[in-house]
């Protein structure tokens, strides 16, 4: 069987507020995630899972156990290499979108290319493609003040999108949306992993939109009490 | 990545034109200040130096001078010695000078003025000339930049041989000769004390009131005197002195000479010729060490508003510090988004140093802008106003009014130091985010 490409072994996240004060988010996690697979996270508030998404996202250190993203161990890398990690192999979308509000759309697309290592000439049509993927290429010169909610996640999505990473990580990206857009949002998730075999990791509180994915991992108070996929992945 | 920092840095700067003007204001009024003198200053010092060269202002004076007591008790007794004949620099010791340097020195340029006189028309009453006479060498006329009109200039034969020949200036022929060829003529001049002198126009100048000075407007053109150069030793004689050497002379230069070179060379030669000489010595004098003065005097300025500037940098690049810690704590989102699209903690660094050096930069070149024109504008009302205030010399004053291109490098180049140095710390700190925290800030 492949190497996964999310492997999380006893992961545990304790934050210290100072000496006496240890407190214990994650309770030492174990999941994997394989290439092509859709899945989601819920859970209520409190319940660890945006902890959980800064740790996938190597926005965040766990405090032991391994984490090895396509088969590399994240955790002891410096944060050179983690910020190189974020950059070509992980795609973030955010629920407040997070467009650079001075860029136009297009502008915004191009940020990772930016903090890319490599200068190719055809970055502005690689940007366009992904643009007009996201049905925004008409858009492209708008900045994000004049971009509907759905608009600017769909330039957020091509964002995410332009270093063809290895998971996309969407937290909560139907949340800042009315359900008509962020059905939108979502269609567009499942085209990106129908239609390229796009592995995405969805985290969010609502069950109705978990229920659209393959596989739902359920986090309750820093642990996992339901994962529908966990076996089918594994067999 | 560095273009991309530079286009991002000024977006961000002209995305808050009034905020980002007003922290530049300290940066502006510093370099333009300095800008302004130094365009001042320069300009001065331009036009003096060109002034003075055209004016053949470039020159070594010599001059044979009494030994002055060394002690100040001695003062009150000594008296300034008589010369004799064996004190005045000889026609021997300046060829022996010549002959030491001749890459340097050409020839000597000595004067002396008998006094006035005047030279009546016989046949008309009416015409007549007022002159000057001078007894000069042959090198007087090239020492002074004067230019022939006509005729040959006064010859080393003439001086040796106390030919009683002379030049006229060609403003003064065309008045008292009229359409008739002076050269050949004679001239009679009765001096002041009534005795009369003849001599015979060989060559004509082209008079340059400039250089003789002392034009007195009030006086008629027709009355006005010009000078009428005679050999120098023909005027020793005919003042019935015995002196056949010279108290006092300039040196003529080769083009390349360096004037300060020629000058020492120059009186330590003569330090050796007047070694025996108890009473006198000789004094080496150039035009460049009073243009010297005039330099430390303006570099003095230059230094003392170059520290007014430095303050006003430091004072303007607090400023910008300050303003940069509040840009990036009200970007801490957007340092947050670009650290998870995989910014480096250098990169958000280098993007916020550069984003203070745009800014200083930005305000040293407004600086630069405003310093240049008002420097320009002052420097041309300052020349307006000498060239009125010596109307009869305006045509010799060479007005050189330019920005200096030191002044403006170095400019540029402090404005971007004080925007490394007040733009690091901002732009460190904002590099020491943890990205999950600017993330979540609100």
């Amino acid at each position: 069987m492949s190497e996964p490409v999310i492997r999380m072994e006893n992961i545990i996240k304790t934050y210290y507020l100072g000496k006496p004060n240890e407190l214990e988010i994650l309770h030492g996690i174990n999941l994997s995630v394989h290439e092509g697979e859709f899945v989601s996270i819920v859970g209520e508030s409190g319940s660890g899972k945006s902890t959980l998404m800064n740790i996938i996202g190597v926005l965040d250190r766990q405090t032991s156990g391994n984490y090895y993203l396509e088969g590399q161990d994240v955790g002891g890398m410096s944060d050179e290499v983690r910020s190189a990690i974020r950059n070509r192999r992980i795609g973030f979308v955010f629920q407040n979108f997070n467009l650079l509000p001075r860029a136009n759309a297009l502008k915004n697309v191009m940020i990772p290319l930016m903090y890319g290592k490599e200068r190719t000439r055809d970055q502005k049509e690689r940007a366009m493609e992904m643009l007009a993927m996201v049905g925004m290429e008409e858009r492209a010169t708008h900045r994000p003040n004049e971009l509907s909610g759905g608009q600017k996640q769909r330039v957020a999505i091509a964002r995410a999108m332009i270093n063809d990473p290895a998971i996309i990580l969407a937290d909560e990206p139907t949340g800042a949306l009315d359900s008509k857009t962020g059905h939108m949002v979502m269609d567009l998730f499942h085209k990106l992993h129908e239609e390229q075999g796009k592995t995405i990791v969805l985290i969010t509180h609502s069950h109705e939109l978990a229920s659209e994915t393959q596989r739902i991992v359920t986090l309750l108070d820093g642990e996992i009490v339901a994962d529908n996929g966990g076996e089918r992945a594994c067999s | 990545m560095f273009i991309e920092n530079i286009k991002e840095a000024i977006t961000s700067i002209f995305s808050n034109k009034m905020r980002s003007l007003l922290t530049m204001l300290g940066i502006i009024i510093g370099i333009s200040s300095v800008i302004i003198i130094t365009t001042i200053g320069g300009s001065i010092q331009s036009t003096l130096t060109a002034t003075m060269n055209s004016l053949g202002g470039n020159t070594v004076q010599v001059y044979v001078d009494a030994r002055y007591p060394e002690n100040e008790e001695d003062w009150d007794t000594w008296v300034y010695p008589e010369m004799t004949e064996d004190d005045y620099v000889t026609q021997e010791m300046i060829d022996g000078l010549i002959a030491a340097y001749p890459d340097e020195i050409t020839g000597i340029a000595a004067q002396t003025y008998m006094g006035t006189g005047q030279i009546q028309d016989e046949a008309d009453a009416d015409n007549y000339a007022n002159v000057n006479i001078a007894g000069v060498t042959p090198e007087y006329l090239a020492y002074m930049k004067l230019e022939m009109y006509a005729g040959r200039n006064l010859t080393d034969a003439d001086n040796k041989g106390q030919k009683k020949v002379c030049l006229i200036a060609d403003t003064m022929a065309s008045r008292y000769f009229g359409d008739k060829d002076p050269i050949g003529e004679t001239v009679s001049v009765t001096g002041a004390d009534g005795s009369i002198y003849d001599f015979v126009v060989v060559g004509i100048y082209v008079y340059n009131q400039a250089l003789f000075g002392q034009v007195d407007t009030s006086i008629p053109e027709k009355d006005r005197m010009t000078e009428l150069l005679i050999p120098l030793q023909t005027c020793f004689k005919l003042q019935n002195s015995d002196q056949t050497g010279y108290d006092y002379f300039n040196l003529l230069l080769t083009p390349l000479a360096d004037v300060e070179q020629a000058t020492a060379d120059t009186l330590a030669y003569f330090e050796k010729q007047y070694a025996n000489n108890e009473n006198f010595q000789v004094s080496v004098y150039n035009m460049a060490s009073s243009m010297g003065m005039i330099n430390t005097v303006l570099n003095v300025i230059t230094v003392a508003v170059s520290g007014i500037a430095a303050i006003s940098l430091v004072v303007g690049g607090v400023g910008v510090m300050n303003i940069m810690l509040v840009s990036i704590t009200e970007r801490t989102r957007e340092i947050g988004v670009r650290m998870a699209l995989g910014a480096k903690r250098s990169t958000i660094r280098m993007q916020f140093v550069i984003e203070a050096i745009m800014l200083c930069l930005i305000g040293g070149i407004i600086g630069i802008l405003i310093g240049v024109g008002i420097g320009a504008l002052l420097g041309s009302i300052a020349g307006f106003v000498i060239q009125n205030m010596y109307a009869e010399y305006s045509s010799y004053i060479i007005m050189s009014v330019h920005p200096s291109a030191t002044a403006i490098m170095l400019s540029l180049f402090f404005s971007m130091l004080t925007g490394v140095f007040f733009g690091y710390y901002p732009a460190n700190k904002a590099s020491k985010m943890e990205v999950i925290d600017a993330l979540r800030y609100e």
